[in-house]
């Protein structure tokens, strides 16, 4: 069990957790943005330069292992990296916030108007994170897992064509919408691709088919066959990430064939590993805005624990972090995995088992 | 008290006996619709169903056929949207079919604020609303502007990237009594904060309420930032909404 593995790098700790084998201990993982503004002073790397810059992406992206104590490292900060390539509109913002798609302002109103440019990924912010994987491959080799991020169709459907016209579409004529995600899945497949030529070992797929805003009936219908597809293609473990009340569509999830769930506080630890029985990983569930940006590392370390305690075999932040978490905040994960870990050991020797 | 069989629309019948599960609202909806005219109930059917064309046909007919507009408003459309919003609330349907409803309910509307308008007729409350700045998302308050709309409301949309100037602008201009504030990312929940501030040093916060709402905040937060209320989701908001500026649920 646990304590008899030999001792692990953080990137074989990953891999083998997101493959549902024995670990050395359970994986600290980032499948979204851990960066913050402390981060970002500390790398001097601030954003906007870090969304679009590789040496400032990889420099932020790196310090969640070296500063942290994370087992992996994620360059993507966002999730309008792609969909800056494919000409959507961008606010870019300063170092304290997040950029955006202008969703408001959609380059798409039909079905017939996608138009994936041949050379999309040659676009510089797309290119950007090409560059920063393999930056972080050559300086970490192969001591860290680096996970890359390509968005969904469904997200892409929602930066494209804007959130309520891609979802009123999705009721008023679902043959179109089908059609829409058939087209825009060659962008999250070359995406991905590219990435793990890049030096990637796992991929975030966002995909915000959530709770709070479709059904699960709308997750089997429209995305369940797709991201089976993508877990066919991709020849690398894929963490799905959805945010928001999930469980509902938990069970759909745990058939895809995909690595991982990436899943969010609005699920309890216990009831999502019961929802996928064993059939897919799961990471998560730190609470972002009540838990790391606003409590103390007590609160954070409990939480720690109570997923632990449930089985979840990767512990992160359920999404990206709020950029003014604070480290203290962050390094307690790391620090709780460990102890949850010792305490377990120590406990089972008082008790004359070895696990 | 009406009975569910007063109702003579089998679609709204069926839909309260299969949807409406608590007692209270049970009834308040039997009620309603068991006052409501047989061609009021259609349009209310329609709306519920997302049809916007059999909503505006109809709505034009009622008004053609001497139908005053306020009638077509209480019993045809703000009650159809009263059974859509709790539907919502409970998981029954989501984003996708409320857009739909509240599109049915714009398309009847359409037809009726002329008339509204020019006879005087006061809305059950003024509002504005807005994303804060720095934050693009708008699902969220969109949602919430077609629930408050569909329960009576004028809602004054200032749109995503608000700064903290542009609602005080807006209150002023308005005469509103009650604002309302979205946010989607952790980034940008403290510039409700700091649009709160911006009232105080305005000298209007004392004239104003505020609500805020959106998937990061919380009530804790709500309260830290001295926000008068705080909520969950668009049902809660139009919740919030009636009791902050003291009207009946």
């Amino acid at each position: 069990m646990v304590e008899q593995i030999p001792s692990m790098t953080s990137r074989q700790r990953v891999l083998a957790a997101l493959r549902r084998q024995p670990v050395d201990r359970t994986p600290v993982c980032n499948p979204t943005s851990i960066a913050t503004v402390e981060l970002m002073d500390l790398a001097d790397a601030p954003f906007p330069d870090a969304n679009r810059q590789p040496e400032f992406m990889a420099r932020l992206a790196a310090t969640g292992y070296t500063e942290l104590g994370f087992d992996s490292i994620m360059p993507v900060f966002s999730i309008i990296q792609e969909s800056s390539a494919l000409g959507c509109k961008i606010q870019w913002e300063q170092k304290d916030n997040w950029p955006t798609v202008r969703m408001r302002e959609p380059i798409y109103l039909k079905p017939s108007d996608i138009h994936i440019p041949e050379d999309w990924i040659e676009h510089p912010d797309a290119q950007c994170v090409l560059k920063a994987i393999r930056i972080l491959r050559r300086e970490f080799g192969e001591e860290v897992a680096i996970i890359g991020k390509t968005m969904g169709p469904w997200s892409l459907g929602y930066h494209t064509f804007g959130v309520e016209n891609f979802l009123l579409m999705s009721l008023d004529s679902p043959s179109d919408t089908k059609y829409c995600l058939d087209q825009l899945k060659r962008v999250t497949i070359e995406f991905g691709l590219a990435q793990l030529e890049a030096g990637a070992d796992a991929l975030t797929l966002p995909d915000h088919a959530t709770g709070d805003l479709v059904s699960a009936e709308y997750y089997a219908r429209y995305l369940k066959d797709l991201h089976q597809e993508f877990a066919e293609t991709i020849p690398a473990p894929l963490i799905l990430h959805i945010c928001g009340r999930t469980v509902d569509r938990m069970p759909y999830i745990a058939e895809t064939g995909m690595a991982a769930f990436h899943f969010d506080s609005k699920n309890s630890p216990a009831e999502a590993m019961a929802a996928v029985n064993g059939k897919i990983a799961l990471v998560g569930n730190i609470n972002n805005p009540e838990t790391l940006f606003a409590k103390s590392p007590e609160d954070v370390r409990r939480e720690v624990y109570a997923n632990l305690e449930a089985g979840v075999q990767l512990i992160g932040p359920e999404c990206a972090i709020p950029l003014q978490t604070t480290i203290e905040n962050l390094k307690e994960i790391p620090k709780a995995v460990k102890d949850w870990h010792r305490e377990r050991t120590l406990r089972n020797s008082h008790h004359g088992r070895i696990e | 008290m009406a009975e569910l069989s007063d109702i003579q629309n089998d679609f709204i019948r069926q839909e309260i006996e299969e949807f409406i599960l608590k007692p209270e609202e049970r009834q308040r909806l039997i009620d309603l619709f068991a006052s409501a005219s047989l061609r009021m109930q259609a349009i209310a059917a329609a709306l519920i169903d997302g049809d916007n064309e059999t909503v505006s046909n109809l709505t034009r007919q009622a008004l053609a056929e001497g139908v005053g507009a306020l009638e077509v408003m209480d019993y045809g459309l703000i009650a159809g949207m009263a059974l859509v919003g709790i539907k919502f609330r409970e998981n029954f349907i989501f984003v996708p079919e409320v857009l739909s409803c509240a599109r049915a309910m714009k398309a009847g509307m359409a037809h009726l604020e002329p008339i509204l308008s020019a006879s005087g007729i006061e809305p059950v409350g003024k509002v504005i609303m807005g994303t804060v700045k720095g934050d693009l998302h708008d699902i969220g308050k969109n949602l919430c502007i077609m629930l408050l709309r569909g329960a009576g409301f004028e809602v004054i949309d200032l749109g995503v990237d608000t700064p903290p100037d542009k609602f005080i602008d807006a209150v002023e201009q308005h005469g509103a009594p009650l604002v309302g504030m979205s946010a989607l990312l952790t980034t940008t929940m403290p510039n409700m904060g700091k649009t709160i501030e911006a009232f105080i040093d305005a000298d209007l916060r004392d004239s104003v309420k505020i609500m805020v709402g959106g998937a990061p905040v919380t009530q804790d937060f709500a309260d830290d930032m001295g926000a008068d209320g705080y909520g969950k989701d668009a049902v809660a908001c139009v919740a919030l909404a009636k009791r902050l500026l003291g009207l009946s649920a």
